[in-house]
């Protein structure tokens, strides 16, 4: 609080302080003269009463004194300020409302109470109503990406409530700075008012708008939040939901975050893509996160997911979409093209073991050995990953398992002394990484061992449960005998994955279509290699196969989204026009990007899950949309007045003047110094 | 103020001697009936009572006739017939002056503690006289008392001077008790009765000392404390400006601002000063100069009996 004069050349009467003082100094005494045979007394009693009477005439000459302070103020018209907690709003005529419709408007006041958005909407409704006549006022909502809703300043304030009244809470941010930066275009970069209606709450929202405030500022126009409170309700939000893959199904690792004041239990529920539920419960601290794991049925079919927290605040952040790989997916088709004369002998024998070493009932994968000729059940719905093991002669089948690994499944050739060069380049060329020469003797004669692999790099993501342990695992593996290959050139479709000492590729990864092919130049059996026989064996197929059948499958088609930001997905080859479907079904317009990659785009307006497919297809691409997390954080944040202050505080100063306080005062002071000096006069003055 | 001194053949004095006269003459044979019994017992005179013997008495008082019939050993005891000397110790300081209804420039002020005192002094004079006892006069402070110290003794020309001396006597100075107590103490006869009339406006530490060289001489210390109702009580009905004619600083007063607090402080001071003369074996009489003279003397009488 400050003070300021308007008259201050007042002052000088100021002066006239030194008449009371003068007065009080030289206070006429009595005229009459008696003499008094007691005096003796009457010092004893100046004596008893000397203190007591000091302190009174010093309240009487301060008394006397702040009368005449007083009305040496009045004169000179004071005028108090102090900082005020908003700007003070009206006068200026031009005024554009900012009304927050972003998600975390939607929380409750209470449980079972209005909504803030419909506190803010009564709100400025309130304060358009009580414009003087002629204010002109434009409108600009904050959610999901300011707009505004009038072009211009207008007087037409039916056409502006009924806009406001229009006006529901959506899923999107708050988009405060760029409502700022709307209002400072409707004020024409002209000093007006700008009234906020908004929560504040997330963090960096109000922080974000820092620039365009000071602009909005710099021009002369003063901001006026007003703000909306809920009482003690908080929300709970998913804010993630992390599959986490195992051998035998895998879990779903969930973190409940709670923005409310206390701590809650709540029922988390996770809808699967087959409509499976699970529910568990979640503790979770005030103002803190919990983290719940769920457990996934072994097999569980790929797609989105939903965890769901239900709390009485806020509701529409309450569901989180989420993507699951398939889990225990791999139906494996396992096409031994070298039986053997016993099972032992089996070109498969040791594979059919590595891939269900539980057996089927509990195996994560569940392998199905075949024939050659059991190609022709292969079926993409069913199974995930094919394994040619030795297989002579594809050429009958080449066509189904293009068309499979394109749809997205994985492929593993496997080679040996049954297979042909010459039919395999021919017939699988399009799944080849590289084109076939000749099995090539990595020993001479009957020598023992063979050539050990080069460690894979441990940042390999295929590679990374074989760390540490694993890792020295893969270093007893050998290779006698492997395929050689003609010299190919490594790109983004083609990569090696393992290599030989002495150079030579043994494993090599090609993309075709949304599916995978891994050709291993070696057998999968003991005849060119111990592999079979390594500890490395075992989890080497589980992780080749979850690779290609779960975790890498389909990659490229997840995707990600928020409400109200834009979406884009790349449109794959070859299948015309896709189909957008949105979270109920419903079919969705989008656009097609042109160019290079063609990509289809498209704005989502609510959370849940987004598929992309071709007619008659399966989708190429499954989009998990969710709220903004930043909206589900309802805690206030910093506060847009706070800043507005620091740019500028004059804009928050309120004034008053004391004019007529202050005469008031001095007469009060007057009467009472009159009354005291009455009082007080009656009593013996000591010399 | 004048230090003139009247010689007793003024007409003013000579009045006053004459008023003295009556105003004593008056007061004593209305209040006063018989004689004064001495309070002292002693041998001979006259025979009083007896008392069983008892070590250390004389063997002389014994009562052989008794101590023959009856084997008894009794004492006869006597009540002496003594002169009491008595002196009047009167304060004519500048303060005694003044009082209800004072007169400035009378002899003294009609009204004034001084007068209301020099009749008092004259009146226990008379009446001693009549007694047959010795009075003498001690006048403190005051103007025009050519002798301020008049020994005790007794016949008429001896109760004129003291007469003389009182009608003279105008209040000026400071009394000053305790120098002039310690002056005149000597001169008092031992276990003679001392009448101090005085407005015992001096602070008590001063004079008590003097008190009690009194009282080492078994003086009789009789102790009329002059008292000014009006003064006392600040009976006053507007501010006035206050100083003691003794000299000193002026003060201006309200009396009704300050008369609670100021009634403590004389009730302290009264009992301040009754304390201090009993406790050196006096006896106090608080003597209102409003009050009639025949009250003081009877009172005084009582107590003197």
């Amino acid at each position: 609080m400050s003070l300021a004069l308007l008259v201050p050349i007042a002052l000088g009467l100021g002066v006239l302080i030194g008449g009371p003082i003068l007065a009080h100094m030289a206070r006429q005494k009595p005229v009459e003269r008696l003499p008094y045979g007691a005096m003796m007394l009457v010092q004893r009693l100046v004596k008893r009463l000397r203190r007591r009477r000091r302190l009174r005439d010093l309240w009487l000459l301060l008394l006397r004194a702040l009368a005449v302070a007083a009305l040496v103020l009045a004169v000179a018209r004071p005028e108090v300020s102090w900082p005020g907690d908003v700007p003070e709003f009206g006068g200026t005529g031009r005024v554009v409302l900012l009304v927050d419709d972003s998600m975390s408007m939607s929380l409750r006041q209470f449980a079972g109470g209005p909504t803030l958005f419909s506190q803010a909407q009564a709100d400025a409704i309130a304060l358009v109503r009580d414009l003087p006549d002629g204010a002109r006022v434009g409108l600009v909502r904050l959610g999901g990406g300011a707009e505004a809703l009038s072009g211009s300043l207008s007087t037409d304030r039916s056409r502006l409530l009924a806009d406001l009244a229009s006006l529901e809470p959506g899923f999107g941010r708050t988009d405060l700075s760029g409502g700022l930066r709307l209002a400072r275009g409707l004020l024409e970069d002209e000093p007006g008012e700008v009234v906020v209606f908004t929560d504040q709450a997330g963090p960096g929202v109000v922080q974000g708008a820092a620039e365009e405030l000071e602009r909005l500022v710099e021009r002369g126009s003063s901001v006026h939040p007003r703000i909306v409170e809920a009482g003690e309700l908080g929300n709970l939000v998913v804010s993630s939901a992390v599959y986490g893959e195992g051998l035998e199904g895998g879990t779903i690792t969930l973190q409940v975050d709670n923005f409310g004041p206390a701590e809650i239990e709540a029922p988390v529920s996770v809808t699967l893509p087959d409509a499976s539920e699970i529910t568990a419960f979640a503790t979770v601290p005030a103002e803190g996160s919990a983290r719940v794991q769920v457990t996934v049925p072994p097999e569980v079919p790929g797609g989105i997911g939903t965890a769901r927290v239900r709390d009485p605040g806020l509701a529409v952040d309450d569901s989180r979409a989420f993507h699951l790989p398939r889990v225990g997916a791999s139906r494996v088709l396992v096409v031994d093209g070298d039986p053997g004369s016993t099972p032992v002998r089996s070109e498969v024998y040791f594979l059919e073991r590595a891939l269900a070493p539980w057996g089927e009932v509990r195996g994560g994968v569940l392998p199905e050995t075949v024939a050659p000729a059991g190609l022709a059940r292969l079926d993409p719905d069913v199974h995930r990953v094919v394994y040619l093991a030795n297989l002579s002669d594809p050429a009958a089948w080449s066509t189904d398992l293009v068309d499979f690994v394109r749809a997205g499944g994985g492929l593993v050739i496997s080679l040996g002394s049954n297979v042909t060069a010459d039919r395999y380049n021919a017939a699988l060329r399009e799944l080849m990484p590289a084109t076939l020469r000749k099995p090539r003797s990595l020993v001479s004669g009957s020598a023992e061992g063979g050539v050990p692999l080069v460690l894979p790099p441990v940042d390999d993501p295929l590679f990374a449960p074989f760390t540490r342990r694993g890792r020295r695992a893969l270093e007893a593996v050998e290779v006698r005998v492997a395929w050689t290959l003609e010299p190919y050139a490594e790109s983004d479709d083609v990569r090696t994955l393992l290599r030989l000492e002495d150079g030579n590729p043994v494993l090599i990864e090609h993309l075709v279509g949304r599916g995978r092919v891994l050709l291993w130049t070696s057998t999968l059996d003991l005849d060119w290699t111990n592999l079979p026989l390594q500890a490395a064996f075992l989890p080497l197929v589980q992780r080749l196969t979850s690779w290609l059948g779960g975790e890498a499958g389909m990659s490229s088609s997840r995707f990600e989204g928020l409400v109200g930001e834009r979406v884009s997905v790349p449109l794959p080859d070859g299948g015309g026009d896709p189909r957008l479907t949105g979270p109920a079904g419903e079919e969705l317009p989008y656009t097609v990007h042109p160019g290079a990659e063609p990509a289809v785009r498209f704005l989502p307006t609510t959370p849940g899950a987004y598929a992309l497919q071709f007619e008659g297809s399966k989708p190429f691409a499954r989009v998990a949309v969710n709220t903004d997390p930043l909206e589900s954080d309802v805690r206030v944040g910093l506060a847009l007045a706070t800043i507005e202050a620091e740019l500028k505080p004059e804009l928050f100063l309120r004034r008053a003047e004391l004019g007529l306080w202050s005469i008031w005062l001095a007469v009060a002071l007057l009467a009472l110094q009159g009354v005291a000096s009455r009082l007080l006069g009656r009593r013996i003055t000591p010399k | 103020m004048s230090t003139e001194v009247l010689t007793p053949w003024e007409p003013e004095v000579l009045a006053r001697i004459h008023h003295l006269h009556l105003v004593a003459r008056h007061v004593v044979e209305g209040v006063l009936h018989g004689a004064h019994r001495a309070r002292r017992l002693g041998p001979n005179v006259e025979f009083a009572d007896y008392k069983e013997y008892s070590a250390g008495d004389p063997l002389r008082d014994l009562d052989w006739k008794v101590m023959a019939r009856s084997d008894r050993l009794v004492i006869k005891r006597y009540e002496a017939e003594t002169e009491l000397a008595c002196t009047l110790v009167l304060d004519a300081s500048g303060d005694t002056g003044t009082g209800d209804g004072a007169v400035r420039g009378r002899l003294p002020p009609e009204g004034s503690k001084l007068s209301y005192g020099v009749a008092l002094a004259a009146t226990l004079a008379y009446f001693l006289h009549l007694h047959g006892e010795p009075v003498g006069l001690i006048v403190l402070g005051g103007e025009g008392v050519e002798q301020p110290w008049i020994p005790p003794r007794g016949g008429r020309q001896h109760l004129s001077l003291i007469f003389a001396t009182l009608a003279r006597v105008r209040a000026g100075g400071t009394a000053e008790l305790a120098s002039g107590l310690s002056q005149y103490a000597p001169r008092v006869p031992r276990r003679g009765l001392v009448a101090l009339i005085t407005d015992f406006m001096e602070e008590s530490t001063d004079w008590l000392p003097a008190l009690r060289g009194l009282a080492r001489r078994r003086a009789d210390v009789v102790a009329f404390h002059l008292l000014d109702r009006r003064e006392l009580s600040l009976d006053y009905d507007r501010p006035l400006v206050v100083f003691s004619p003794e000299g000193g600083d002026a003060l201006p007063i309200d009396p009704g601002g300050d008369r609670s607090e100021f009634n403590r402080v004389v009730s302290d001071w009264l009992d301040e000063v009754r304390g201090s003369v009993v406790g050196q074996g006096g006896r106090y009489f608080p003597t209102w100069s409003d009050l009639p003279l025949e009250d003081a003397l009877r009172r005084a009488i009582q107590g003197l009996l």
